[in-house]
């Protein structure tokens, strides 16, 4: 494989001299295939993940429509059908979509805030892609041939979890790509504490993803010999899902969202044109944040003799149990600092709008109602584990995290594409998903607390009190599903106009359109390969800030 | 709260004040460290996840149950035993391999880092062994998939040890003894420790417990 980005020392040389000696550089598909600039591989990681978005948020939809007449467990999918395109849909939209999108978006952004001239492992990144792309194929292929969770065809279904296994394998490899990055490859300086927070909640977050992905690939490998040469106590096809699920549910849920708090609190400063208040307990409470969403622990039960119950492995033990509901209750606490810090910072500065921090806001409200919902599930007597409320809840939780993924690409678009992401546009994508996402995800709380079961056990839901009430709520949920839907849709088209934009260069959104505060908007949008033309010396967390406003004082004093 | 168009670019005043400092070398330290670090720690989990399952289920399996393992089956002690003391002695010479680059002495880096090697081609040796003495084959019951896939998995592990202290073997031959390739056969050492500490973890759990 050929790895495009140079060497740094081959940055200072003249350019006329390297223009002599160095090959030209692959164009078209051979530039796509071999290369390890990570600004194009996490483009590439963006992209696929958005295209599985469609899948996943058409599948959503599918799957939506069938809970509107809970009579007729055959709407308009086969009884058969129905459990394979619910997890379809799951499984798409986390391993899918939301950790490769936000790994995309770091790929590319992390090495640049860091003042990196390229990620840790170009090749591993580059490969963790390629990977990434023949393993989700083979998982919808798996789907297609009656395969996945629930299917039909037993090669299918080992397909399934064969190419799960893989995908799982690449989506580590690109995070220690990423972690690695930050903890060692940092701009003279930059110490740890003065990480950029994107960054820094790409390390914590990386962390927990390390620490929690293996498990379930582990689970997954166990589940493949169960099924290809043993005895299916796990499950075989049926009880597969329930080696996955756990990731769906919190704790283990909230630690895919970790990142979008980092995006959050990058864009939220510069929009207020303040630096943010108390840097370092943002990065402790990110930290506190991902350290309570570490949650393995939860797994679903595994029925191995004929009386064992299947419930959760924390359902019974003290031990496991209290960390649950502890988890559950403090992960709401880091989350309102955070805010409060980002409230802070808005109320000290003067505010600007822009479509990022539209997006940022939304993501910041959805994701506060997905974590205060949670702590509702893990108040026993509600008993709303394994209802629709948790449904709910994950939506809340992985659409707040995919808007909060948006937004970061509205902002670093100049890095990445060379142009700004179509404001009007964006503006409207933000609030088309902050509005569907309520609309969808409100009736779903609310059918949860009406006793309506989780969609794998919809054919349960016929003897529901409130069946009518609960109809209706599903109806408007599903009309919500097609206001995310249209929201998807709208990102992807505001994306596409974005990178294939015919403007040139010259009239660009130049260096730093948004007065940034960190290191990537010191570089050229987008940035030379290698990124910087020299080493930059950091000497605070906001140094762009800093410097601005030294430049402001010395005009200032010079004047007077 | 204002709406504003984007501001003019600042970046070029920016980066005159931030490139008037003085341009440090080129710092990569510890790459290949830290990454390698990352990786034992998440194939580690993969591997301790599995056991947490196998734990799981013999507990709940003996609640009922009288023992673990089916009646005809056999697992003696004295292969996983073995494989431990190679995998132990292994420590050792990785050890030994790493002190004596950092000292150039190369002659008794590769002679170490050869032994580490054995030890591990040994514990691979010892444990096959062990599955040839099971007289369990891996369809026949719940217990056969989970020993089966946690020492599978370990097997893997050590497998990719062996070949990572392989290359960094040939780069260190190859005469970089410091700096990068230095890192490199200690990133090989570090995931070389993992891999013995989860043997550790296999070897009570499975075993010694049975």
């Amino acid at each position: 494989m050929t790895v495009t980005e140079a060497p740094r020392d081959v940055l200072d040389n003249d350019a006329d001299v390297a223009a002599d000696t160095e090959p030209a550089p692959p164009t078209g598909l051979a530039a796509l295939v071999g290369s390890g600039d990570p600004r194009t591989v996490g483009k590439l990681f963006v992209g696929t993940s958005l295209l599985f978005l469609l899948v996943s948020g058409v599948s959503g939809l599918l799957m939506s429509f069938e809970l509107i007449d809970l009579d007729k467990t055959d709407n308009i999918l086969a009884n058969d059908v129905y459990p394979q395109v619910a997890t379809l849909h799951s499984i798409t939209g986390l391993f899918l979509v939301v950790l490769p999108l936000l790994l995309g978006l770091a790929t590319a952004v992390v090495p640049l805030q860091v003042g990196a001239s390229t990620v840790a492992f170009p090749r591993a990144s580059a490969a963790a892609y390629w990977t990434y792309l023949v393993s989700g194929g083979l998982i919808m292929a798996a789907f297609a041939i009656n395969g996945g969770p629930f299917g039909g065809d037993d090669s299918g279904v080992a397909l399934f979890i064969a190419a799960m296994i893989v995908l799982l394998a690449a989506l580590c490899t690109a995070t220690i790509s990423v972690v690695t990055t930050v903890l060692t490859m940092r701009a003279p300086g930059m110490t740890l504490r003065r990480t950029p927070l994107f960054s820094w909640s790409m390390v914590v977050g990386g962390t927990i993803w390390l620490l929690t992905l293996p498990i379930l690939a582990g689970n997954l490998v166990l589940a493949y010999l169960d099924f290809t040469y043993g005895e299916q106590f796990l499950g075989g096809d049926v009880g597969l899902y329930g080696r996955i699920d756990w990731a769906f549910w919190q704790p283990t849920l909230y630690a895919f969202a970790i990142p979008a708090l980092g995006i959050i609190a990058d864009i939220v400063p510069v929009f207020a044109q303040r630096r943010l208040k108390q840097h370092g307990i943002a990065m402790g409470m990110i930290g506190a944040f991902a350290a309570l969403s570490f949650g393995a622990y939860a797994q679903t039960g595994v029925a191995l003799v004929p009386d064992a119950e299947l419930r959760p492995w924390f359902d019974g033990s003290p031990w496991l149990f209290t960390p649950w509901v502890a988890s559950g209750f403090a992960i709401v606490l880091p989350l309102l600092a955070l805010l409060g810090l980002f409230g802070g910072t808005v109320s000290a500065g003067r505010m600007k709008l822009g479509s990022p921090v539209i997006f940022a806001q939304c993501a910041a409200l959805v994701l506060l109602a997905g974590v205060a919902a949670g702590v509702l599930t893990v108040i026993k007597d509600l008993d709303l584990a394994g209802s629709m409320w948790m449904t709910a809840q994950s939506y809340t939780v992985l659409i707040g995290t995919i808007i909060a993924a948006l937004g970061g690409l509205a902002f670093w678009a100049p890095k990445l594409y060379g142009r700004l992401l179509p404001e009007a546009l964006g503006r409207l994508t933000a609030t088309v998903l902050l509005v569907g996402t309520f609309v969808l995800v409100v009736p779903y709380a609310i059918a949860g607390f009406l006793d309506e079961p989780r969609p794998l056990a919809h054919e349960t839901a016929t003897d529901l009190s409130d069946k009518s009430t609960v109809e209706v709520l599903n109806l408007i949920a599903a009309i919500g599903g097609v206001i995310v839907l249209l929201g998807i849709v709208l990102a992807g088209l505001a994306l596409l106009r974005t990178a294939f934009s015919k403007v040139s260069a010259a009239d660009g959104p130049g260096d730093d359109p948004w007065a940034g505060h960190t290191l990537e908007w010191t570089t050229s949008s987008p940035p030379p390969v290698g990124n910087f033309a020299g080493l930059l010396e950091v000497t605070s967390e906001a140094p762009l800030y800093d410097a601005r406003h030294a430049a402001a004082s010395a005009t200032t004093e010079a004047s007077a | 709260m204002a709406t504003t168009a984007a501001p003019p670019s600042t970046a070029s005043g920016d980066l005159e004040v931030l490139s008037g400092l003085p341009a440090a070398p080129p710092s990569r330290p510890r790459v290949l460290l830290v990454g390698t670090a990352l990786a034992a720690t998440a194939v580690a989990m993969g591997i301790l996840g599995m056991v947490a399952l196998y734990l799981e289920l013999r507990s709940q399996w003996l609640t009922s149950e009288s023992q673990w393992l089916p009646e005809d089956t056999v697992l003696p002690l004295t292969p996983g035993n073995v494989a431990f003391l190679s995998l132990l002695m292994s420590a050792v010479t990785v050890a030994w391999a790493v002190y004596a680059l950092r000292n150039d002495d190369r002659s008794h880096a590769y002679f170490a880092l050869w032994w580490t090697m054995i030890f591990g081609v040994a514990a691979i040796v010892d444990t096959a062994y062990l599955w040839q003495q099971m007289n369990m084959g891996i369809g026949d019951s719940p217990q056969a998939v989970l020993i089966y896939g946690i020492t599978g998995a370990h097997t893997a592990m050590i497998g990719a040890g062996l070949l990572f202290m392989l290359v960094m073997g040939f780069r260190a031959l190859g005469g970089q003894l410091t700096g990068r390739a230095a890192e490199g056969v200690n990133a090989a050492a570090l995931f070389w420790y993992v891999t013995i500490a989860v043997y550790a973890v296999i070897w009570y759990a499975i075993y010694i417990t049975k």
